[in-house]
């Protein structure tokens, strides 16, 4: 038989986990970045491995294709360096014009590469976790995105290790308008996603908005979050409901596949 | 094996499993469903320790999965750190109440015990996400949220045997007892 005593330790530590539970969301989050700071490092070999694992299955190429390939790159690289410099000299134009109608000067970001270095296991929750962390400059409320277009927002932040909230989660939510109209809305992710890649849905939108499929949807750049013009996706369908118009976006990016990213971390 | 030892190794496999889990992709063909491993190897603490020892277990269960999945949004709290100390002490305590059985060599015990906590767990993070997003997104329920449940729960089942007869040729299981020996 059980001792009493014994089921008398397991009511104090019930009672216990449950003054846990009232903790500040502060408090919690800086747990939370210490405990990803002692699980950075084994995520980190873990992520290497996997790594490791992927590029030893994927076919070689040949050493002439490399070649051509090192070629192409390094002729883009160049193009690229031109098309920068000359789009500065615009920035810089473009801020003086600015200046002079007495506008509000527009910032350069500053951007830091991360590695997406584990995902969720959870059922509930699309986030992903990076190898950067506040030693790089990261805090929360950071908009994480790709060439391509956004891909959400950093949560917890611990020394070296961050978690994303991915724009497929129904808790991220971006101010967003639609290409070629006046229209703004709400995009988040759902709770249940049918798709690997995930879909959004926008919504807040009046009811003649009438989108139509294939018209693309930046941010907003309203809520002091995510700056306005990162691309998010295009529409894939409109639909009218009782008090306003919801459309659902294909995002930019496919997110289950995604692997380097960027941190916008301030303006230059 | 001393019992302390077990403790100790359970603890380590917990930590390591809850890393391991975040590489194994979700099955594409269940839907997005995930392996859960650690309420295969809690479960199989909480039937080979006694009450004590499988408390510690649960508390370190419980705190380190709540660490891992913690969502804080803003000043928002999803599911709050400490819920899910509270499931691993209740789960061990119902599971405690079985190990009489277990001891006299039901090794299904483990199996289904396993199922049931994977299954309770996220079943229970959906209820909570569900009454606290209620006034946001409202009520959802797909049936893909039951493949999400149920799915992982299957795993759990298929896996747990491996691990038992894995554990016990190891040495790390306790011998099975038969008749009152089983009840000291």
């Amino acid at each position: 038989m059980t001792r009493p005593i014994n089921w008398i330790v397991a009511g104090v530590v019930v009672i216990g986990a449950l003054a846990l539970t009232s903790m500040q969301a502060d408090s919690m989050r800086s747990l939370q970045a210490a405990f990803l700071s002692v699980m950075g490092p084994i995520l980190g070999v873990g992520s290497d491995f996997q790594r490791t694992v992927n590029a030893a299955a994927e076919p070689k190429k040949p050493t002439g294709d490399l070649r051509r390939d090192n070629e192409q790159l390094l002729e883009e690289v160049r193009t690229l360096r031109t098309t920068n410099a000359l789009l500065r000299d615009l920035e810089v134009e473009n801020n003086k014009l600015r200046e002079a109608l007495q506008y509000r000067e527009r910032s350069v970001f500053k951007l830091i590469p991360a590695r997406i270095i584990s995902r969720d296991a959870s059922a509930w929750w699309n986030t992903v976790k990076i190898n950067r962390g506040f030693e790089d400059g990261i805090e929360p409320d950071h908009p994480v995105l790709t060439e391509s277009g956004l891909i959400g927002k950093t949560t917890t932040v611990s020394k070296n290790i961050s978690t994303v909230l991915l724009i497929t989660d129904e808790n991220c939510r971006v101010a967003a308008k639609v290409e070629g109209t006046r229209e703004q809305g709400i995009v988040s992710g759902m709770r249940v996603q049918k798709g690997d890649a995930g879909e959004l849905q926008l919504n807040f939108l009046t009811k003649g908005a009438n989108l139509q499929a294939g018209q693309k949807i930046y941010s907003a750049g309203v809520g002091g979050v995510f700056p306005s013009g990162i691309p998010i996706g295009t529409v894939k369908s409109f639909r009218v409901r009782e008090l306003d118009g919801q459309a659902i976006i294909e995002p930019a990016e496919d997110i289950s596949r995604v692997e380097d990213v960027f941190v916008i971390v301030g303006v230059k | 094996m001393n019992r302390w030892i077990l403790l100790a190794i359970l603890i380590v496999l917990v930590f390591l499993t809850l890393a391991l889990q975040e590489f194994i992709p979700p099955l594409a063909v269940f839907w997005g469903a995930r392996i859960l491993l650690v309420p295969v190897f809690f479960c199989f603490g909480a039937l080979e320790l006694p009450l004590l020892l499988m408390l510690i277990l649960a508390v370190f269960t419980g705190l380190v999965s709540d660490l891992m999945i913690l969502q804080v949004i803003g000043d928002r709290v999803e599911i709050a750190l400490g819920w899910s100390i509270v499931a691993y002490v209740l789960m061990g305590s119902v599971l405690q109440g079985l190990r009489t059985i277990y001891l006299r060599g039901r090794w299904e015990i483990h199996a289904f015990g396993s199922a049931f906590c994977t299954i309770a767990i996220l079943g229970g993070q959906f209820l909570m996400i569900t009454a606290r997003r209620i006034d946001e997104g409202g009520l959802v329920f797909d049936w893909i949220v039951l493949w999400r449940i149920l799915v992982p729960g299957s795993v759990a089942l298929l896996v747990s045997p491996l691990i038992y007869f894995g554990a016990r040729s190891l040495g790390m299981c306790l011998e099975p007892r038969r008749g009152r020996a089983a009840y000291r």
